[in-house]
């Protein structure tokens, strides 16, 4: 049964910001956009580069540092090719200053 | 009243990009997209990488499944080979005798690899790559205790060395220039191409040539005009490509170093286009006439004529953009320079961790970079803007290439 765990603080990602944490045997990148954060699967689904490690976030999309593909954060659809399968986003949520995942 | 009816010639990254994007745009016409090979459009770079190793199955390397194209009422004529374009009578002649009418046309016939017209290139064991069955071919000579011996160290043969190095080939590349890659990267980035292939233990020959293949029912020996002999099991060929234009003769369609085109991707013959490897197209930021042949070029120019073809026209000045993995160095470049009168790095040459931007007057025209995915990303848009850069800024990595667009 999925639960929320809680990964990390907020203070812990500037706006713009992506990290992957390890949650529930899962890679999960959360990004910062603003004041907003998402959750998604940090290995790209064109050649498992992680996302978070030297991609790049363009507003709501993230793009994969290897080949340039490009996902929606919000919904994990491939924007940009060359990945043609969705990375899985996840629940996120704050409750006080923790980021919590539902995996 | 009879439909309209689009042909693409090539069923390739560029005319299957083409026309996916014909439906995707309204077009509601007949798209027929005819392909020399038995496949469904696919992407090449796999060819080379992945795919040659083994590590990734073709269907992976195809656009979209051959079922999207039924689906969106996208007839393909696959292993049909056109043999003649008649722009007068708008009929595309394909081999077997069929003729197909036009209202508009995109020819994206590709690239084709030059051969090497020396004695013993047609010996079995002689490959070069552009099909997915020539890596098939390539991948089933390789392995442990097999030498190979690539003609040519440009992307084709700096890649293919490095997959083979993977699957535990032996590999000897022979190199005309004294470099891989000194026209395409200059030389201090090809010291470093260089570099990272001997440390996998590439042996590299420079500044020869080959002079002729030997062997007795297959190829045994490649030998050097100086005269060096190289045993080997397999030969793969890369000596750079040629636009395939050849469709194009009799037309009227201007070619020179391709099919020539505008930024919307026409002709100079009204309802003909052109799109991908094939093209030298007028480039709005580069301000005057390309070729490329890259991925990304396929894949967008051929959604550009798309568009073009349906009345929804947009200049293509994408700034151009390639990728080159060779062992784990994913090497990526930004730009079009032919020549250059600075360069600035930011990062660490040595530690291949770096990008090198290359400026004429003061402007970024293009940028590589070695695992520095996201920087070369953010230089897109200063090449794009064209201003002039601070070269202090551009080394310093704590600067963000983004805010250096004014």
């Amino acid at each position: 049964m999925a639960e929320f765990q809680t990964v990390t603080k907020a203070d812990d990602l500037e706006d713009g910001d992506m990290k992957a944490f390890e949650v529930g045997g899962v890679l999960i990148a959360i990004a910062r956009i603003g004041d907003t954060f998402h959750a998604f699967d940090d290995t790209c689904t064109h050649e498992q580069c992680s996302l978070s490690d030297g991609g790049d976030l363009e507003g709501i999309i993230v793009v994969c540092p290897c080949h340039s593909s490009e996902f929606d954060v919000t919904n994990g659809d491939v924007v940009a090719p060359p990945a043609d399968t969705p990375i899985r986003v996840y629940e996120i949520r704050l409750q006080g200053d923790d980021l919590q995942v539902k995996v | 009243m009879t439909r309209d009816a689009y042909v693409i010639v090539g069923a390739n990254l560029a005319g299957g990009s083409a026309a996916l994007t014909l439906r995707d745009e309204g077009f509601d016409g007949d798209v027929v997209l005819i392909g020399e090979e038995p496949h469904p459009p696919y992407e090449r770079p796999p060819l080379s990488k992945e795919y040659l190793r083994g590590e990734a199955p073709f269907a992976k390397s195809l656009l979209k499944p051959r079922a999207d194209y039924e689906a969106k009422g996208i007839k393909l004529c696959l292993g049909v080979r056109a043999s003649r374009i008649d722009s007068a009578q708008k009929q595309v002649e394909l081999d077997g005798g069929e003729s197909l009418a036009y209202d508009k046309l995109l020819i994206a016939t590709g690239s084709r690899n030059r051969r090497l017209r020396v004695p013993g290139a047609d010996l079995p064991g002689v490959f070069d790559l552009r099909k997915v069955e020539d890596a098939d071919r390539i991948r089933g000579q390789a392995g442990p205790g097999k030498k190979a011996v690539l003609a040519g160290m440009g992307f084709i043969g700096a890649e293919v060395a490095a997959s083979l190095r993977q699957s535990g080939t032996e590999v000897t590349a022979v190199e005309m220039a004294s470099g891989p890659l000194i026209h395409a990267l200059g030389l201090e980035i090809s010291k470093l191409v260089e570099g990272l292939h001997r440390d996998h233990g590439v042996e590299l020959v420079f500044e020869e040539r080959v002079a002729r293949f030997e062997g007795s029912g297959k190829v045994e020996r490649v030998v050097t005009d100086a005269g060096r002999k190289i045993d080997c099991d397999f030969v793969v060929v890369g000596v750079g490509v040629e636009p395939a234009a050849e469709l194009a003769a009799g037309t009227g369609v201007a070619i020179e170093n391709g099919i020539v085109v505008d930024e919307y991707c026409r002709t100079n013959v009204e309802g003909i286009y052109a799109a991908g490897d094939v093209t030298n197209h007028q480039h709005p930021l580069i301000q005057r006439k390309v070729r490329v042949e890259h991925w990304q070029n396929a894949l967008r120019q051929g959604a550009a004529a798309a568009r073009s073809m349906i009345g929804k026209p947009t200049p293509y000045e994408e700034v151009h953009w390639f990728w080159s993995d060779q062992y784990d160095c994913n090497i990526q470049y930004a730009g079009f320079h032919s020549e250059w009168d600075e360069t600035v790095t930011r990062g660490n040459r040595d530690e291949r961790s770096f990008v090198t931007f290359y400026l004429k007057g003061g402007r970024v025209r293009s940028a590589v970079a070695f695992n520095q995915a996201r920087d070369l990303r953010r230089s897109i848009s200063l090449i794009r803007a064209g201003v002039r850069a601070d070269p202090e800024k551009l080394r310093d990595p704590a600067v963000d290439l983004r805010k250096l667009v004014a």
